[in-house]
């Protein structure tokens, strides 16, 4: 009885390590390039090509994540009472919560990308006044230009100008 | 400005990211990231490609329809209305802070504005205020002699390469004319703001526009560490 006793001790101390290491890799994978790329901060080098690195590993680690977490998690479960079944639920939401953030792009919620922009001509354009500013680019006898209002907020827009595929980036 | 086909593939540009307030994109295709004020990638499989400049101009909208006017302009997102740049964005931005450290004895503030010019591995930024002053200006960058204009709207700046079929010119603005009429020393053609010569012995041709990039001093001192400030008078 002694040694079933200690064996699922151990047992349950491995399982409870093990899952919140995962959950601890699953958060510090998606928290740590979004910490290190905030605006209004410096960037050094080395924390660009870390943000890099973390952020084309985390939804492969986030996903691996989550999948052995909900495994350990129902194995904890079983060999829990209340409390220790109540404790998983929150750590499951972070390496949820993770795994969903890993395949978002929070910079395009903080501005809105313009997949399909709309054109007006020169002289149908009743939205901009004579004195607001635009980048303006010719090509190939066609000419486009894009608001500096409207440029500040989506930073990049793509357009295809006198057969050129063209990014516009503000 | 920047032709989206590298090595004869098209890249899908996002915003992701930030680098010292210049923003990072990232293409769909290989997931490199990019910096934007160079359009250099910093990250990814395209490590160290760079992107094609394509040549643009920053206009007012009147100056620009009145050169173009059969050109379109991007339509606003009425969804976003509320989260376009206001009226007076420029202000605002230039109450924000600078995160790159300056170091001492810098010629200008962090967010001057400058109108930035690079050739032939030359750098110089121009103080708006200053240009406003003075337009045209006359000046020489990395041996080429160039010629700094304001627009009749004191908002519009365009940069031209001032020789014309191996002759140097040299220019002064007629005052007083809406719009805005140059006029060389050598021939006395007259020149207009896209750098055309529009009546005179040399009309018809056409002065070579050079890159210009409004930016803030520290954002252009920090892609061009080598730049130089242009002062009235110092060739």
């Amino acid at each position: 009885m002694n040694v079933k006793k200690t064996f699922s001790f151990r047992n349950r101390g491995i399982n409870w390590s093990l899952f919140l290491t995962l959950v601890l890799i699953a958060a510090v994978t998606v928290f740590i390039p979004a910490w290190l790329i905030m605006p209004f901060k410096a960037q050094s080098a080395s924390g660009v090509a870390l943000s890099y690195f973390l952020k084309s590993m985390s939804p492969v680690v986030t996903a691996i994540a989550l999948l052995s977490a909900i495994a350990l998690g129902v194995r904890i479960w079983s060999l829990e009472r209340l409390i220790g079944r109540v404790m998983l639920i929150p750590a499951l939401l972070v390496v949820t919560v993770s795994f969903w953030f890993a395949r978002q792009n929070h910079f395009e919620w903080m501005f809105n990308p313009l997949p399909n922009p709309g054109f007006a001509t020169a002289g149908e354009a009743g939205f901009i006044k004579d004195s607001d500013m635009v980048m303006a680019v010719a090509l190939n006898g066609e000419s486009a230009a894009y608001p500096v209002r409207q440029m500040a907020y989506h930073h990049l827009v793509q357009d295809r100008v006198g057969a050129v595929d063209l990014v516009a980036t503000y | 400005m920047w032709d989206a086909t590298v090595d004869g593939r098209r890249l899908t540009f996002h915003l992701s990211g930030i680098n010292n307030q210049n923003f990072i994109m990232r293409d769909e295709e290989t997931g490199s990231w990019w910096q934007q004020v160079s359009g250099e990638a910093i990250q990814g499989p395209l490590k160290g490609k760079k992107l094609t400049q394509v040549f643009h101009d920053e206009l007012s909208f009147g100056l620009w329809k009145r050169e173009q006017p059969r050109g379109r302009v991007l339509k606003p997102d009425p969804a976003l209305a509320a989260k376009y740049a206001a009226e007076d964005w420029e202000r605002q931005i230039d109450q924000m802070k600078v995160v790159v450290p300056a170091a001492n004895n810098e010629p200008l503030r962090p967010r001057e504005l400058i109108a930035g010019v690079r050739i032939n591995n030359a750098a110089k930024a121009y103080p708006i205020k200053g240009l406003l002053e003075q337009s045209p200006v006359i000046d020489d960058l990395g041996g080429a002699p160039l010629i700094i204009i304001v627009g009749e709207d004191r908002k519009s700046i365009r940069v031209f390469e001032r020789n014309v079929d191996g002759r140097t010119l040299e220019f002064y603005a007629r005052p007083g004319i809406e719009p805005l009429q140059l006029v060389d020393s050598q021939t006395g053609s007259q020149w207009d703001f896209s750098g055309k010569a529009v009546s005179g012995q040399l009309t018809g041709k056409q002065l070579v526009p050079v890159p210009v990039l409004k930016d803030f001093w520290f954002d252009w001192k920090l892609y061009n560490p080598q730049t130089s400030v242009y002062a009235p008078g110092v060739r």
